[in-house]
C-alpha cells in the first residue's frame, strides 16, 4: 500500500500582482495554494510560526484553517517549526541566560496550536556557526539543556520537540550531532532528518537516520547538488542565502545531479518500521526562475513513481523474510 | 468506467517560438501533467528548430524517432498523445510552404498532405484525433456565405477522409474569433461536410467568449462531437470586436476596447463563466466518447494551472462520472 503520510512544508512563493508574495498574501491565494497540494494527495501541512497569525487573520483562527485543509482532503496540521537562527541580546540557545525567553517565546507558539493534534514541535538547535564558534562541548551541553526544557514542556501540550540541524548550524558534524544527542534527554528531544541539510554538511542523513531511529519524528525529503568543501557554513551574516560561490544549496526531489539516495532512505524507513509522516520541502525553487507549483508536481511525482517503488521492494523483502 | 479520457494541453508552457525548448522543461511539463492527474497530452502544430514537440520531423530529431518520443512520454507517466491542434496557416519551415487557407481550393491539397503527416505520427503516439482550426479570423476574411462554407466543407472532408486512412478523426475548433460563431454557420458547415469524415472540437472558452453555451451547443451537435477542450473564460466579447481587422492582436492579445487581460484560464478560475459540471454532465448524456483536453493557454503560471485543473478534475468532475456510471449500472 502506498505510504499516505505524505506532509508539506510551507515555504511556497506565488505571483501577485504586487511581485512574489508568500500564499499567505491574502486568502484567495491561500486557498489556491492548498488546491494544489490537494491535487498531489499531500495529507499533512507543516507550516512555521510566523505563519499562525497571519493564518488567524485569513480564516479566523488556527483550527478554522484546519478545518478547510480537511474539506480538502488533508488530515491536518502535522509540524509547527521554530527557529532562533541568529544569535541576540535575547535569543541565543548557547547562552543560559537567554534561555527563560526562548522558552517562553516557545510556549507561546505552543498556545496558538492548542487544542490541535500537531505531533512536530520542529527547531533549529542552535544559531549560525559563525556566532557560536569555537563550538565546544560546553555550548553543546548548554543548548542541549535548553531542548530538554522545551522538549519537557511541548510534551505536555502534546507535541515532540525534535531538532531539525542546518548545514550553517553550530551542531553539524557527526561528532557535535552525537554529542548533542547524548546530552539531550530522548524522552524530551527528538530527531528530524533533513536529508539536504545532512549532506551538505558531509554527514550521511541515511546512517543518522539508522543510529537515531528510536529519537526520528520525522523527515524533510529534499535534495542538494553540493556538499560543502569549502567551510561556506561560516560565512557570516548568513551562508544558507549570501554564501559567495553557492547561490542555490536546495533542489526537489527527482532532479538531475541530486546528491541524496531517496530510494535507500525510504527503503530503510520501510524495513525499520518508522510509521510517521514523511515531508516534502524545497525551500527557494524560485532561484533561477523555478515555479514551487512545478517543483512540488516534480517532487511528488518521484513520490509516486521511485520511491514508491522502492517502497514496494522494501515491503516485499520483509515479507520474504517473515 | 466511462468512455472520457482527460488529457492536458502543452501549449501553455510555451508563449512564445525560443520558450520550453530543452528537455529537461519538457520532462517536468510532462511529469506536471502526469502528477496532476492526466493520462495524455495535446500538442500544437509548430514549426522549426525551437518546436521540439512542433511536428513529426522535428520529435523524430529530438527523440530519436516516434517511438523514442513515445517512450519519453512514458517514462514520465504519459500514456499517450491525445491529439494536436493544427492550423493550417502557420507556414513550414520544415515544407517552406507559405499559410494555407481552408477558404481557397487551391490549398487544400496541401493541407491535406500536411494533416495526414500529423495524423500518421498522431497514430503511433497513441492519438486518436487532428484538431484544426475550422476557419480564418472574420475579421481577416469576411462573412462566410453559403460559398465559403461549402469551400470550408470540402476541405475538411478531404481533410477528415485522409486522416481517419490512419485511424485518426478530424475535430473542427471554433474560435471566438472566427465568423463560424454566427448564427447558424456553424450547423450549416458540418451539414454540408461529410458527417463520417469531420466532427467538431468543443473549446469550452472559446464558445463561451464569442457568446454561444457550449451545453447547448454539444447537445446540439450530439453525434458530432469528436473532441473537447475544457477551458475557463473570464470575459465574453459582446461588443463583437472579433469582427476587427487583425483581432489575434487587438482583441485576442490585447484585449479590445476593454483590454481584458487574460480571456481564458484553467477550468474552474475564480470568476470563470463555464460550468464544468453542467458540460461534463451533457457529454455523458450524449455518451460521449473520446478526449477531454483541459486547457489553459494565456496561463502565466503553467504548472499552478495545471494543478488547479487537477483539483476540479479529482474533487468535482470524477465524481459527476462516477455516478453517471453508477447510475447507468442500477
Amino acid at each position: 500500500m502506498a505510504w499516505t503520510k505524505w506532509s508539506y512544508m510551507d515555504h511556497w512563493v506565488t505571483e501577485t500582482p504586487q511581485g512574489p508574495q508568500p500564499p499567505s498574501f491574502n486568502r484567495a491565494y491561500m486557498d489556491r495554494y492548498i488546491k494544489q497540494l490537494s491535487a498531489l494527495g499531500f495529507k499533512g501541512f507543516d507550516t512555521f510560526f510566523f505563519y499562525l497569525p497571519m493564518i488567524e487573520g485569513m480564516y479566523g483562527s488556527v483550527k478554522a484553517f484546519e478545518h478547510f485543509l480537511q474539506d480538502n482532503g488533508f488530515e491536518k496540521i502535522t509540524g509547527i517549526f521554530s527557529a532562533y537562527p541568529y544569535a541576540t541580546k535575547y535569543t541565543a540557545p548557547h547562552v543560559p541566560e537567554t534561555h527563560d525567553r526562548i522558552v517562553a517565546d516557545c510556549m507561546a507558539t505552543v498556545r496558538a496550536v492548542e487544542g490541535l493534534s500537531v505531533e512536530n514541535f520542529i527547531v533549529m538547535p542552535s544559531t549560525t556557526y559563525f556566532q557560536v564558534e569555537p563550538v565546544t562541548d560546553e555550548k553543546i551541553k548548554i543548548m542541549a539543556d535548553l531542548w530538554n526544557r522545551v522538549g519537557q514542556m511541548t510534551l505536555e501540550h502534546g507535541m515532540r520537540t525534535t531538532c531539525h540541524f542546518e548545514f550553517w548550524g553550530a551542531i553539524r558534524t557527526r561528532e557535535q550531532l552525537d554529542l548533542f544527542f547524548r546530552y539531550t534527554d530522548p524522552r524530551y528531544v527528538y530527531f528530524f532528518c533533513d536529508t539536504a541539510q545532512h549532506t551538505i554538511a558531509g554527514v550521511d542523513p541515511l546512517q543518522m537516520f539508522r543510529d537515531y531511529r528510536d529519537r526520528c519524528t520525522g523527515f524533510h525529503f529534499k535534495d542538494t547538488h553540493t556538499v560543502d568543501e569549502h567551510e561556506a557554513y561560516r560565512t557570516p551574516p548568513d551562508p544558507e542565502l549570501m554564501a559567495p560561490n553557492v547561490t542555490r544549496w536546495f533542489y526537489e526531489m527527482g532532479t538531475e545531479g541530486g546528491l541524496v539516495d531517496f530510494p535507500a532512505l525510504m527503503r530503510e524507513i520501510v524495513t525499520s518500521g518508522y510509521d510517521g509522516w514523511l515531508t516534502v520541502e524545497h525551500d527557494k525553487a524560485e532561484l533561477g526562475g523555478g515555479s514551487y507549483a512545478e517543483a512540488t508536481c516534480v517532487a511528488k511525482w518521484y513520490i509516486d513513481n521511485v520511491l514508491a517503488e522502492a517502497q514496494a521492494e522494501a515491503e516485499a523483502q520483509l515479507e520474504a523474510g517473515r | 468506467m466511462t468512455d472520457i479520457r482527460w488529457g492536458y494541453a502543452l501549449n501553455q508552457w510555451k508563449p512564445q517560438f525560443d520558450d520550453f525548448v530543452r528537455r529537461e522543461q519538457h520532462e517536468r511539463a510532462l511529469k506536471t501533467v502526469s502528477i496532476a492527474g492526466f493520462e495524455g497530452v495535446e500538442l500544437t502544430a509548430g514549426t522549426g528548430r525551437w518546436e521540439p514537440l512542433g511536428n513529426p520531423q522535428q520529435l523524430i530529431a529530438n527523440f530519436g524517432s516516434l517511438t523514442g518520443f513515445r517512450e519519453f512520454l512514458s517514462g514520465c507517466g504519459i500514456a499517450a498523445v491525445s491529439s494536436w491542434f493544427y492550423d493550417p496557416q502557420q507556414r513550414s519551415m520544415e515544407h517552406l510552404t507559405p499559410p494555407y487557407s481552408p477558404l481557397v481550393a487551391a490549398d487544400v491539397t496541401g493541407i491535406v498532405t500536411r494533416a495526414e503527416w500529423f495524423a500518421g505520427a498522431l497514430a503511433q503516439l497513441g492519438g486518436s484525433v487532428l484538431v484544426v482550426r475550422a476557419a480564418p479570423s472574420a475579421g481577416d476574411v469576411g462573412p462566410l456565405d453559403d460559398a465559403a462554407l461549402r469551400r470550408l466543407a470540402d476541405c475538411w472532408t478531404a481533410v477528415g477522409r485522409a486522416t481517419l486512412a490512419h485511424g485518426v478523426r478530424t475535430a473542427l475548433h471554433v474560435d471566438f474569433l472566427s465568423s463560424l460563431r454566427r448564427p447558424g454557420a456553424l450547423d450549416r458547415l458540418l451539414g454540408l461536410a461529410d458527417p463520417a469524415a469531420v466532427g467538431l472540437a468543443v473549446d469550452t472558452a472559446e464558445l463561451t467568449v464569442a457568446g454561444l453555451d457550449p451545453v447547448e451547443v454539444i447537445r446540439r451537435h450530439r453525434g458530432r462531437v469528436w473532441h473537447v477542450q475544457y477551458k475557463d473564460a473570464l470575459a465574453a466579447d459582446t461588443d463583437e470586436e472579433y469582427l476587427q481587422p487583425h483581432a489575434e492582436y487587438s482583441v485576442r492579445q490585447r484585449g479590445g476596447s476593454r483590454e481584458i487581460p487574460r480571456w481564458f484560464a484553467e477550468p474552474g478560475a475564480h470568476g470563470g463563466l463555464v460550468d464544468f459540471a453542467a458540460v461534463t454532465r451533457a457529454l455523458l448524456d450524449i455518451g460521449y466518447a473520446g478526449w477531454v483536453v483541459f486547457e489553459s493557454d494565456q496561463s502565466p503560471h503553467p504548472a499552478t494551472s495545471a494543478l488547479l485543473g487537477g483539483y476540479l478534475l479529482q474533487r468535482d468532475l470524477r465524481p459527476v462520472t462516477a455516478a453517471a456510471v453508477e447510475a447507468a449500472a442500477r
